[in-house]
């Protein structure tokens, strides 16, 4: 079984009389993206806040690294780096004087630290200009700087591409793959942009209104959400084993007694029918279903659509 | 990225407070405002002048200029109004700049973090009170009002470091008052109260507000000034340790509050 670097079993957060977060159960696996995708105000942020502490949880339970963070805080929060919502700094500091003051916070023992992570983000260092006059994107890249000053094994992200232009979300999704898999960090990033997460996580949760709808690797995600032809029949176990005798098919899967998907769209799928039915397989439809992770989306939210 | 493992959890827990307080002043190195709020300190020697110029008093003596000069309306109001000011700038900018998140999950303590603003508070007063004993000195000297005596100048730089150190404890709640606050608007209201009924509250019951009660426990040895009774130290220490105490412990419950 995987290690789990953050789980969560029925996390709740009420805010008075609203339910910001009901019974979620993550499971983040060492060495993994986990993305953690939903609308604007679906929870995911307050999620992150309850994960690091940062607002008290109403009921349900969270283990990082395999431990309650309250009361290990000093041996839990040295091992995470995070964003959340927006990065926080003094405007009349410059970027680096501000990395400089959480280096020196964190203990930082390494004296490039600083000048380590500003070039993973590609910010200049002892650069003159203050955080006040950097712009959205130079903001947030010191906020990942930040993040990872310290070389945590765990980083949390919230929105880390809000206010990048396109180079700069793709350099953002390239840095973090490249933690995870040539450094074996775990990274659990939100975001509301469902390219983003496709593109970038191993493994996904959406969320929609507090509620965690899905949890799943994108790779069985993506499997569901294929281009494949699906055919209603009388047997599958005798279509499936005519689809790889005679037509060498193996990328299929059986849904049910009836329903059967070829996920390659390529073959003929009138000879497909012919052969069946010549068979005695009744073939009662056959069609090409195109399900994106949006139409995805749509549907385990209830019809609600994602940017 | 940063290739080895830098933490060291030791070192970071010894030096948390004094680090803090070494960022404090890093900020404030940037902060004109703060520095600019600094010459405030040299309003009352510089009317003390022109009062005893322009009146011409024969009895003038160092202690006499200097009651006015330092230990008036200095410690009374205007010292009283800029802790204020910082207090709430200090407290301000962690919250109006989201810093805060960001310092809880290095993670620093938030009995730490108010302690270090604290600090400051005391080091600007001392700083404070010591332009405003320059001031008071040089005004003397340069209008012919004082001579340069040994005791006297002694005397007063002495009680203004007094003042410097005593009076950010008893503005202990307007400080806990800002940490409470996402905004400026109530604690700049509250230091104008708190300065005025600290000023009042002289006259009526000194241990009752803890600024009354370290304005009566510093002005009770200085030459010329009356109070209504002799000032119970003890009484006026316990007041300003009861306050300071209840606002430490509510600073603390504030700050932990924060992101909630």
């Amino acid at each position: 079984m995987d290690e789990l670097i953050i789980e969560t079993s029925d996390l709740t957060k009420i805010y008075g009389n609203q339910i910001a977060v009901n019974k979620v159960s993550l499971h983040v696996k060492k060495g993994r993206i986990y993305g953690l995708l939903g609308r604007n105000g679906a929870g995911k942020t307050t999620i992150m806040k309850m994960i690091l502490g940062l607002t008290p949880v109403t009921s349900g339970k969270i283990r990082v690294f395999g431990q309650t963070l309250r009361g290990n805080e000093k041996r839990i929060y040295p091992r995470i780096g995070a964003i959340i919502e927006k990065p926080g700094f003094y405007p009349n500091l410059t970027g680096t004087e501000n990395l400089e003051i959480f280096a020196r916070l964190r203990g930082t023992s390494r004296p490039d630290a600083v000048k380590k992570a500003l070039e993973v983000v590609g910010l200049p260092y002892r650069d003159k200009k203050l955080y006040s006059q950097y712009s959205m994107g130079m903001k947030q890249r010191l906020g990942i700087a930040c993040a990872i000053l310290h070389d945590p094994e765990l980083l949390i992200l919230d929105e880390p591409t809000n206010g990048l232009d396109p180079i700069g979300i793709a350099e953002v999704r390239n840095f973090v793959r490249s933690l995870c898999e040539e450094r074996g960090k775990t990274v659990l990033i939100s975001s509301h942009i469902l390219s983003e997460i496709s593109m970038l996580a191993d493994d996904i949760g959406i969320i929609n209104s507090g509620v965690l709808l899905v949890e799943s690797s994108m790779e069985e995600l993506r499997k569901k959400n294929r281009r494949f032809i699906q055919l209603t029949v009388s047997d599958t176990a005798k279509a499936a084993l005519l689809l790889e005798r005679k037509f060498h098919i193996m990328d299929y899967s059986i849904m049910d007694d009836h329903t059967l998907r070829i996920y390659d769209t390529s073959v003929n799928t009138a000879e497909i029918n012919r052969v069946l039915v010549l068979e005695d397989v009744s073939v009662t439809s056959s069609e090409l279903c195109n399900d994106t992770l949006e139409d995805y989306f749509r549907k385990v939210t209830g019809g609600e659509s994602i940017a | 990225m940063i290739p080895s493992k830098i933490i060291s959890e030791r070192s970071r827990e010894g030096r948390a407070l004094p680090e803090l307080v070494r960022i404090e002043f890093v900020k404030l190195r940037h902060r004109k405002y703060v520095w600019l709020m600094l010459p405030s300190a040299l309003i009352m020697p510089a009317i003390a002048a022109c009062f005893f110029k322009a009146s011409g008093m024969p009895d003038a003596t160092p202690m006499r200029f200097y009651k006015m000069a330092a230990f008036s309306y200095t410690i009374w109001l205007v010292l009283p109004a800029v802790l204020g000011m910082l207090c709430t700038m200090l407290m301000y900018e962690e919250r109006c700049d989201d810093t805060l998140k960001q310092l809880w999950i290095v993670p620093v303590s938030k009995t730490a973090l108010f302690f270090s603003k604290l600090t400051v508070v005391i080091v600007y007063s001392v700083c404070f009170m010591f332009t405003a004993a320059a001031g008071s000195f040089l005004a003397g000297i340069l209008t012919g009002i004082t001579a340069s005596g040994y005791d006297s100048v002694r005397f007063l730089f002495l009680k203004c470091l007094q003042c410097g150190i005593l009076i950010p404890f008893a503005m202990m709640p307007v400080l806990a008052v800002a940490a409470s606050q996402k905004g400026y608007v109530l604690p700049v209201c509250i230091t104008v109260v708190y300065a005025f009924t600290g000023f009042i509250m002289l006259m009526v019951n000194v241990y009752v507000f803890p600024l009354s009660s370290a304005i009566a426990v510093l002005i009770k040895d200085i030459e010329g000034v009356v109070m209504d009774g002799p000032v119970d130290t003890g009484m006026a220490f316990l007041s300003i340790a009861i306050w300071g105490t209840v606002s430490a412990v509510f600073g603390v419950y504030v700050l932990g509050r924060e992101c909630r």
